[in-house]
């Protein structure tokens, strides 16, 4: 039965195909849209990067603990987590409320708008055009056999119950198109593109985020840090090397 | 596999191999992990096509791209002269990682050419 369902070869050159690369140029162009609108101007707070920054050091000083004598990173750590003055430490009650940050600053959430609709318009674009023009026919065949249960997935849009499930209606084949690309993009748009949605994930819940905890958990981080000094050890290792290298 | 060498050919010669002593450099490592990445995802898409233009189905497919993605991973350790954990941080990262995500854009590619070469 499935097999002898015949396609028009019109429906490859005029549906398939063309969907296809339709979705790859749309996904290139939403790339492109969405860095064009990352480039206007966006000045960091001065705050919020001071404390980037002082994250950045005292993680790279949790990173690098056993190059330094006891003695040093003693010094460091109290540098950076002193209960007084120390770099991470926030005094009680001044750590500011993310929420009331976020309304203070409508760039950001301006922002955030504008990075949600560069994802949200096109998809939904796409979507009502594949809809619109290719509605209610299959326009492909997977090649491997499915369940009953995969009806609802592969063949959205098309309402027999006796075409075997491999066939594929056009809107599912959108559908495909919009999970299976991500590989090809991160390939021909570099790993920016790979990482992005989940990049702006967790920038949106970066910004809301609140600074004091971020420096509070480092400083946590770098209490609990085991310090055991390498380069004694440094020096049998190269003996030993050299031996090696003598013999 | 000439093609994957090329991409895998930017690996950087970067965490000497101390045994004891964990000593690595989190960006290399992270330039390779991207690497395996990369040479995943595109050999899952050409391993797509090329299933697709030869007319393999069901199962076939299937095992089609487990045996590049094994190929792969020999290809991976030889490059890195099976010394993996100067490179990486273990062995999975080498055999699993991309695997699943290779696997959609396969479906995807393999579809595709099946259906214009074979379908109709």
């Amino acid at each position: 039965m499935a097999e002898d369902l015949v396609l028009d070869t019109a429906i490859r050159d005029w549906v398939l195909i063309p969907l296809s690369v339709v979705m790859v140029l749309i996904g290139v162009l939403r790339y492109f849209v969405s860095k064009l609108m990352k480039g206007s101007s966006q000045v960091p707070d001065p705050k919020i990067v001071k404390e980037g920054q002082v994250i950045i050091r005292a993680r790279n000083l949790r990173a690098g603990a056993n190059y330094i004598p006891a003695k040093s990173f003693r010094a460091r750590k109290a540098y950076y987590s002193n209960e007084e003055n120390g770099l991470l430490h926030v005094p009680k009650g001044q750590a500011q409320n993310p929420q009331a940050q976020m309304f203070s600053d409508p760039n950001m959430a301006m922002d955030m708008m504008k990075k949600n609709l560069s994802m949200i318009i096109p998809q939904t674009l796409t979507f009502a055009w594949v809809n619109f023009f290719f509605s209610g026919f299959v326009a492909a065949k997977i090649p491997f056999p499915l369940t009953q249960r995969f009806r609802a997935m592969l063949q959205n849009g098309i309402d027999l119950s006796t075409v075997d499930v491999s066939y594929v209606s056009s809107r599912s084949w959108y559908f495909l198109n919009l999970f299976g690309l991500r590989g090809l993009f991160s390939l021909i748009l570099g790993e920016e593109n790979a990482t992005d949605d989940t990049q702006r994930m967790m920038q949106m819940s970066g910004f809301g985020m609140d600074p004091s905890k971020t420096l509070g958990a480092e400083k946590d981080g770098l209490d609990i840090v085991q310090h055991e000094w390498a380069l004694p050890k440094f020096e049998q290792r190269a003996e030993a090397v050299l031996r090696k290298l003598v013999k | 596999m000439a093609v994957h060498d090329d991409v895998n050919g930017s690996t950087e010669k970067s965490n000497s191999g101390m045994d004891e002593l964990l000593t690595f450099n989190a960006e290399n490592m992270q330039n390779n992990m991207k690497v395996i990445y990369y040479s995943r995802t595109f050999l899952s898409i050409i391993s797509g096509a090329i299933a697709g233009i030869l007319g393999f189905t069901g199962l076939m497919g299937f095992i089609f791209y487990f045996l590049v993605m094994a190929i792969t991973s020999v290809a991976l350790a030889a490059k890195a002269s099976f010394s993996i954990h100067s490179y990486f941080n273990s062995w999975n990262c080498i055999i699993f990682d991309g695997f699943l995500g290779g696997l959609m854009s396969f479906v995807l590619f393999w579809t595709f050419a099946y259906d214009i070469v074979h379908i109709f």
